[in-house]
């Protein structure tokens, strides 16, 4: 079940379009805030609220790769290692946050800190390589800066 | 006018169609996968390209329409060579399962594979595997020969409006799939098995038993189950049905059906069937010859009639029974016994509303073909849910309510709440107010017409109720009411669909009264929901107390003379005793002797133990069924019959249209069941009455020389399809005074409940719909197991959580049942089906009659509920 503070949120949110449809991918991109993933309850509730049948909720959650499935850590790293970013060293990257939390493409690290995610471009080719963390952007990264910048995410 | 060439064909056509449908009417073929003819276009297999001239690319010719002077090429070595590689694409992961796949042989990519397709895949690397989902009682989903047409899916969402099923995922991962990912938790109607092109989706009911090759024959007839009388094609093999399909283009159903229809049909195999007659001797119900019963039942009527005169003796139609079974007994019952005292269920509810829109309106007046309901421009619906109680006639409210058409409805219906543009539920035993508020405010609203001026005297005799007392009653905001007001006034021609809990109710005159008013402010056209298959037609064959065959009533001097004539008899002049009447004549010692045709009175009728009680005391008690049910295990002789699959006959559906029911196979034929009609021409026989039939034909014929109303019907105007109200006989002519209408107070309007209660009512649920389906297999796989439907709020007060035992209690009795939580019910009721032995609502439903409605009331039942503790149940138990 949603709280009251998401069921008002998506009540605001519904408000804004004319169709309950149209408010379907915000309404569950709130609630992945908020829980971090999309459980098949929220997704229940969803419909519910929205009036929209729970199976054509799924159909709509499963197809958007930016939903999770699954729960995640507290903090999500979306890290690219598109072309650009894998010439300027994203791969190690990668390998450093193995060895540093034990964090594995599509993985949680086990203490439930941090999941990564392996981002095709975010277009930032130009500072590459680049990760978002949460909603928060990061560019030039290297494997000094990355670590400081991940130690203020607890 | 628009030219078109197709293959050289030239076609002329007046208004612009898809490509794929001018080259139908050219009589070409274009091979689909993603398109079907009740689905909206997709355009998503590209299956169906074709070469346009000056067009540089191939189109899809389902979403491509003719423009004047197109030259369309639908086979050359292009659209052939792009064919063969949308195939091999499809193939890329399509399971070539074909040995074991219950598809082949009826399989849309099998056969197009075998015309236009590679005869090999280039694609080295493997398949997707994806293992073979049995989570599901009645659909197997195989998704590794899914071809992601999506034709389930939009059926299930825009025509079924179910949306149990979505594409999930994406890419080549995705799936079909319901919500649970197993269970499938929906609507049962198995339409998305009609439109699947190939075996991704396939019954359970026959998997791995037969070959479409196996099929015998196919016999074209008219399910079973509800009023609506969808036609249904039975597939043959080696007398017994092994699959139930429809028909595209034949039938009201247009190649839709729903549960009951298409998986409830194996009913007629259950083990329980009955077999031989069976006679009382020392107590106890013990096989006998056919002759030996016949024999018995003779002497006994005899002397019954002789003693106590035939108005002792009363009979019980069957509204699953067809025309001609019904025509035969009630001629029984009048010429050979000498007794009006002849009724059914259908005196419940559905004749008493008939008789009062049609004393105003005129005979006919329910007569409405279905497809008028989605087409026309409001819908106003109370007393039953419509999706429920007809699914396919349901389907036309949804699919108007998707044309965004206005649909109000007037009571909790779970089936139309995401189509309900408005709506409005009561608290219990108040709709009466909302509606006579809603008329009140249509009168205000809307100009009488001046076509009826007797009723619009009486119209103008309602007394007024305001929104605010309607507001104060039944806990809907005024402005809502109002607002469903506002929105009625706007309708010009609105389908009016009516359920029964509106006529079993101590207000059902006023809500009759009511609703014929709201039928003349709106120029509305009324739709009955009715239960069963042949309701109407008990009415039209004179199965009623007071009326003869062709809606003739039985007090007009000449229609009763020329019956009697017919017969060279004297037809008795007293009406006869109601179905409710006769079980309290039985009680009282008044009727000695009951004939029961096929229906379940220990059971079907409220008050089970009353009716149980009131059996035994009769003299003689005869049971014509299928099944050893409630009510044939307290007879003295019980006669095995034909199912609905195993003989020919009528139905006569809610409107009105008479449809042919024809033999599939003998079943119990072999083992010696006789036809309704059959028994009782011998018994009538042994009682000096020659009844002289042949076939079900003999007695068509003589209906239509008995009614006026159905003058020179045959069978073979039936399958011609269009058997529709009027016939070719004459509708009646006879006027009622409409004088005597009883005009209600304001008073009884307003009526609401004095104190606080819970009130328990019936629930119908879309699973089952009568006694019928619980023999069935697969109905019993979708829903094992009867609930009692009560209101979320009610249910986390009294913390309930769905599926606890809960235990129903009224006056009349308790029933313990697990509970179903909907967030959508008010919180005074709670809501027992009647489908299972000994837990139906009737068992906690008394009953008294109403005076002019002559229906049992059976709302205001009020009853207490508790929640079973399974701990104490198992130490007191």
């Amino acid at each position: 079940m949603l709280n009251e503070k998401l069921v008002a949120e998506i009540n605001r949110l519904r408000s804004k379009y004319k169709d309950a449809r149209s408010c379907l991918l915000p309404s569950l991109y709130v609630v992945q805030r908020e829980e971090g993933w999309i459980t098949p309850d929220a997704m229940t509730a969803v419909g519910e609220l929205l009036n929209v049948p729970k199976a054509t909720v799924k159909g709509v959650a499963t197809f958007y790769s930016m939903y999770r499935h699954k729960p995640m850590g507290r903090h999500l790293i979306q890290l690219c290692t598109n072309v650009a970013c894998m010439l300027m060293g994203a791969e190690s990257l990668v390998d450093l946050l193995k060895e540093k939390y034990g964090l594995t493409p599509n993985g949680t690290s086990p203490d439930g800190r941090f999941s990564l995610v392996i981002m095709e471009c975010i277009g930032a080719c130009g500072t590459a390589p680049a990760m978002l963390v949460d909603t928060d952007f990061h560019d030039s990264l290297n494997d000094k800066n990355i670590l400081e910048i991940l130690e203020s995410y607890q | 006018m628009i030219t078109v060439t197709i293959n050289g064909k030239k076609l002329l056509l007046e208004k612009p169609v898809t490509i794929l449908d001018a080259a139908k009417r050219a009589g070409i073929h274009i091979p689909t996968l993603c398109h079907h003819e009740i689905l909206e276009a997709f355009g998503g297999c590209r299956l169906c390209l074709v070469e346009i001239e000056k067009v540089p690319r191939l189109q899809t010719s389902c979403t491509m329409n003719v423009t004047d002077g197109m030259v369309v090429w639908t086979e050359t070595e292009k659209v052939v060579e792009a064919r063969k590689a949308m195939l091999e694409f499809l193939l890329i992961n399509h399971a070539l399962d074909c040995p074991y796949c219950d598809k082949a042989g009826e399989c849309d990519l099998q056969d197009l594979s075998m015309k236009y397709g590679p005869a090999a895949g280039r694609f080295a690397e493997g398949k997707r595997k994806h293992p073979e989902s049995y989570d599901d009682p009645i659909i197997v989903r195989n998704m590794e020969r899914c071809i992601s047409c999506t034709r389930c899916v939009r059926m299930c969402e825009r025509v079924q409006g179910d949306s149990a099923i979505s594409m999930v995922n994406r890419t080549s991962k995705t799936f079909v799939e319901p919500f649970s990912g197993g269970r499938y938790n929906c609507e049962y109607c198995g339409n998305c098995l009609t439109v699947c092109p190939v075996g991704a989706i396939m019954s359970r009911l026959h998997k791995h038993t037969y070959r479409p090759w196996y099929i015998e024959k196919e016999v074209n007839t008219v399910c079973s189950y509800c009023g609506v009388g969808c036609s249904l094609t039975a597939q043959v093999r080696g007398d017994s049905i092994v699959r139930v399909v429809p028909e595209m283009e034949k039938g009201l159903n247009k190649g839709l059906l729903c549960n009951r229809g298409r998986f409830g049909y194996d009913y007629v195999t259950s083990p329980q069937r009955l077999k031989t007659p069976l006679i009382r001797k020392e107590g106890e119900l013990q096989q006998a010859t056919w002759s030996e019963a016949f024999a018995f039942i003779a002497q006994k009527l005899k002397e019954i009639k002789e003693k106590e005169g035939g108005s002792a003796i009363a009979g019980i139609a069957s509204a699953r029974c067809t025309n001609e079974d019904n025509y035969v007994f009630q001629k029984f019952l009048r010429v050979v016994l000498g007794s009006n005292n002849i009724d059914s269920v259908a005196g419940f509810a559905f004749a008493p509303a008939q008789r009062f829109f049609e004393n105003i309106f005129g005979q006919g007046v329910t007569a409405n073909p279905l497809h008028g309901i989605s087409r026309s421009d409001g819908i106003f619906i109370t007393g039953a849910d419509p999706t429920t109680v007809n699914p396919i006639l349901g389907l036309q409210v949804r699919g108007a309510s998707r044309k965004r058409v206005p649909v109000v409805t007037l009571g909790h219906m779970p089936g139309l709440v995401r189509f309900a543009t408005q709506r409005l539920v009561p608290q219990p035993l108040t709709d009466t107010a909302v509606l006579a508020a809603l008329v009140t405010e249509l009168i205000k609203r809307r100009p009488l017409s001046g076509e009826k001026p007797a009723f619009e005297e009486i119209i103008g005799k309602i007394p007024p109720v305001s929104l605010k007392d309607a507001e104060e009653r039944s806990g809907i905001p005024a402005g809502e009411i109002g607002g469903c007001a506002e929105i009625l006034s706007g309708m010009t021609n609105p389908a009016l669909i009516i359920g029964r809990d509106s006529v079993q109710s101590s207000r059902g005159q006023e809500n009759l009264l009511l609703l014929a008013a709201l039928t003349y402010l709106l120029n509305g056209r009324i739709y009955l929901l009715s239960e069963l298959p042949n309701e109407q037609g008990l009415v039209d064959m004179g199965c009623l107390p007071d009326m003869l065959p062709g809606g003739r009533p039985l007090a007009v001097e000449s229609f009763r003379k020329r019956y009697g004539e017919f017969f060279s008899t004297e037809i008795p002049a007293a009406p006869g005793l109601s179905l409710m009447e006769s079980i309290e004549g039985a009680k009282a010692g008044k009727i000695k002797a009951l004939y029961i045709m096929g229906e379940n009175v220990a059971y079907n009728v409220p008050d089970t133990a009353f009716v149980k009680e009131a059996l035994s005391s009769l003299e003689f008690i005869v049971v014509q069924d299928i099944f050893l049910n409630e009510t044939a295990r307290l007879a003295h002789v019980v006669l095995p019959t034909l199912a609905w699959s195993e003989k020919e006959g009528s139905y006569t559906n809610l409107e009105r249209r008479l449809q042919h029911v024809r033999k599939a196979v003998e079943g119990a034929r072999s083992s010696g069941s006789m036809e309704d009609w059959r028994i009782i021409a011998e018994i009538s026989r042994m009682l000096g009455t020659e009844m002289k039939y042949s076939d079900a034909g003999d007695i068509l014929a003589e209906i239509a020389k008995v009614s006026p109303l159905h003058k020179g019907i045959t069978y073979g105007d039936m399958d011609a399809g269009e058997f529709l109200w009027p016939y070719k006989g004459e509708p009646l002519r006879h006027d009622v005074s409409i004088a005597g209408i009883e005009i209600p107070e304001a008073g009884s309007l307003l009526k609401k409940p004095e104190k606080e209660a819970l009130y328990v009512g019936i629930e119908r649920p879309l699973f089952h719909s009568a006694t019928q389906s619980r023999s069935s297999s697969a109905l019993n796989s979708i829903l094992p197991e009867p609930y009692v439907r009560l209101s979320r709020a009610l249910a986390q007060r009294m913390s309930i959580a769905d599926g606890d035992s809960v235990a129903v209690s009224t006056s009349a009795g308790t029933v313990e049942l697990p509970a179903l939580l909907d967030p959508d019910m008010p919180e005074g009721m709670v809501l027992v089906a009647n489908n299972f032995a000994d837990r139906g609502v009737f068992r906690v439903m008394s009953w008294r009659m109403h005076a002019a409605t002559k229906s049992p009331v059976l709302d205001g039942m009020e009853a207490t509920l508790r929640k079973i503790d399974r701990k104490t149940a198992e130490v007191s138990g």
